[in-house]
């Protein structure tokens, strides 16, 4: 008898989220010819691997009135032709920052578990990823607070230690501006 | 007797656009023989609930904190062997795709037989016979001959039937149904939803019903959930829900229930959609989509709340509780929708007059 679990159901086309869908960086590399993690590992040492991810954040304008949320979408590119393995910290695999507060959040809101991650990017792989700051620093489990208008460095980084110096980590500048200062300019 | 207890029970999916908190510290319990209805959209996390009851949340997915007594016993220090046992045995489960829940290559009569041979040990005669009188008692007429039937040869609602039949093969205490009806047109459904309901009494089971309709619910259980973006955010015995529902969104599913002569596009009558799960809106999560928020929605997250004294709700099995900035009188402009009772069908509706006016 075939068990539920091993079989479609749990497949549902009207999810926005399939929980037992697979994420393309867990794909099981049993299908492929080669394992790409595994080579990629033993033909690369990590710095190169490093090496090889470039990120960057980007946002359509540098100014914004206050209380509007700012859209940024972050790139990930594997510049070599080969397939490349970045082991995690954890299973967080990337997070955004600003000012270098994660995920805009005084409060922890993760706490993953104690084990490491691997982010895979194909041979030439780009990835992107459109997040948004809502101009507000979460600072309990239940509250936040507004940005004063001045200027924020929002950031990207994948989650390895010193992901700046690794060349792993992106970041842009915007300016939030009073509303009153915004509507002179006519916009 | 309390029979399922979930206290605090949170899980998460690690992807790579971001950790999606499916459930976010959700409570609930279920009496034993009870029908508990948990509602709300795509989404919301009901699904991964059910899954998570039955321990099968798959990497990247993680239960990252919580507990699930099982009879007292919980479900997530259980070894993997323990849990097979339960799986099937103690708690069964029925999706809405009876489909892929039946295999194709086997009769309806032999899988349902050897889940009973499997679980409770009987030989291949009693097992047969016990069979068929299950798919007599689920209402498949001819039991004997649509023994050896195969599934392709059931239609979509005696399949479903078929699968209400194999879950209760083995007299489960719990029956976790996840849109059990959905696939089904409205007469099928009426009718299915009314057998699982005898059958659950007959058999004195406990229902988990997971539905988007909050009309299959008020047909089939004692008391709801209503979950929006992971997290409860009404809680209550089903009529006071339908005549006196205290959240937004409640109101906003219940003018959404489909009715006879009620040819309006349902989805749209909730403006906006699910948000994404890994990044929810600061504040109350709802208040993208909620005609009365305000800016304190924007900046404090309500807790569930008991309505009459705005106090934090106890979580005891009959009270009524829901998570909105109003209770805690921070909400300045308050709530205005009534409930009418419709006529034709003795059926509460709700109107939200500012609803309908940002559509
Ligand atoms: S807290 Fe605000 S946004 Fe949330 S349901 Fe209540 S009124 Fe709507």
């Amino acid at each position: 008898m075939r068990r539920i679990y091993e079989s479609g159901a749990l497949h549902r086309d009207d999810e926005h989220f399939t929980p037992n869908k697979r994420d393309r960086s867990y794909r099981p590399q049993a299908l492929r010819s080669l394992n790409s993690t595994r080579l990629s590992r033993s033909l690369l040492p990590n710095r190169f691997g490093y090496r090889a991810i470039s990120i960057s954040v980007s946002t359509p304008r540098e100014e914004f009135a206050s209380d509007t949320a700012i859209p940024f979408q972050v790139t990930m590119k594997n510049t070599l032709p080969v397939p490349v393995t970045v082991p995690t910290n954890s299973p967080v695999l990337w997070t955004w920052d600003v000012d270098g507060t994660t995920n805009a959040s005084r409060v922890p809101l993760h706490d993953p578990p104690e084990e490491s991650g691997a982010f895979v990017f194909d041979r030439g792989e780009r990835k992107q990823f459109t997040k948004g700051w809502q101009q507000l620093f979460r600072v309990s489990e239940s509250e936040w607070e507004p940005a004063e208008p001045g200027e924020y460095t929002i950031g990207a980084e994948v989650n390895v230690d010193n992901a700046d110096k690794k060349g792993l980590r992106g970041t842009t500048t915007v300016r939030i501006v009073p509303e009153t200062a915004t509507d002179a300019d006519g916009r | 007797m309390t029979l399922l207890e979930v206290n605090d029970l949170t899980v998460k999916f690690y992807t790579q656009d971001g950790v999606v908190t499916a459930v976010d510290n959700l409570s609930y319990q279920i009496e034993s023989g009870e029908k508990f209805g948990v509602v709300g959209e795509s989404g919301a996390g009901k699904s991964v609930t059910a899954l998570s009851l039955m321990r099968l949340i798959d990497s990247p997915g993680q239960i990252e904190s919580g507990e699930i007594l099982f009879k007292g016993e919980d479900l997530l220090e259980m070894s993997e062997e323990e849990v097979r046992n339960i799986r099937g045995n103690e708690i069964a489960m029925i999706f809405q795709d009876a489909q892929t829940a039946l295999n194709p290559v086997y009769t309806v009569g032999e899988q349902i037989a050897e889940a009973i041979r499997h679980h409770l040990g009987h030989d291949e005669a009693e097992a047969r016979e016990r069979t068929i009188q299950l798919l007599d008692r689920v209402g498949i007429p001819e039991a004997e001959t649509r023994f050896s039937d195969y599934p392709h040869e059931f239609s979509g609602g005696m399949q479903q039937r078929a699968v209400i039949a194999m879950a209760l093969s083995c007299d489960p205490d719990l029956l976790l149904c996840d849109e059990p009806t959905t696939a089904l047109d409205v007469t099928i459904e009426a009718q299915i939803l009314e057998e699982l309901e005898e059958l659950a009494d007959d058999f004195d089971t406990a229902i988990q019903l997971i539905t988007h309709d909050l009309g299959v619910v008020a047909e089939v259980c004692d008391r709801v959930m209503v979950m929006y973006g992971g997290k409860p955010v009404e809680k209550a015995p089903v009529e006071e829900l339908y005549y006196d529902p205290k959240h937004p969104y409640t109101v906003g599913l219940m003018s959404s229930i489909p009715r006879v002569g009620d040819d309006r596009d349902r989805l749209q009558t909730i403006p906006g959609t699910m948000p994404d799960l890994v990044e929810l809106p600061p504040g109350c999560s709802f208040h993208p989509r909620c005609p009365y928020a305000e800016e304190s929605c924007t900046r404090k997250e309500p807790p569930l709340l008991d309505p009459e004294t705005g106090e934090e709700a106890a979580g005891t099995a009959n009270e009524h509780a829901a998570a909105c900035l109003e209770y805690s009188g921070e909400l300045q402009g308050g709530l205005d929708y009534s409930v009418e009772i419709n006529d034709s069908q003795g059926e509460p509706t709700a109107v939200n007059p500012e609803g309908d006016r940002n559509d």
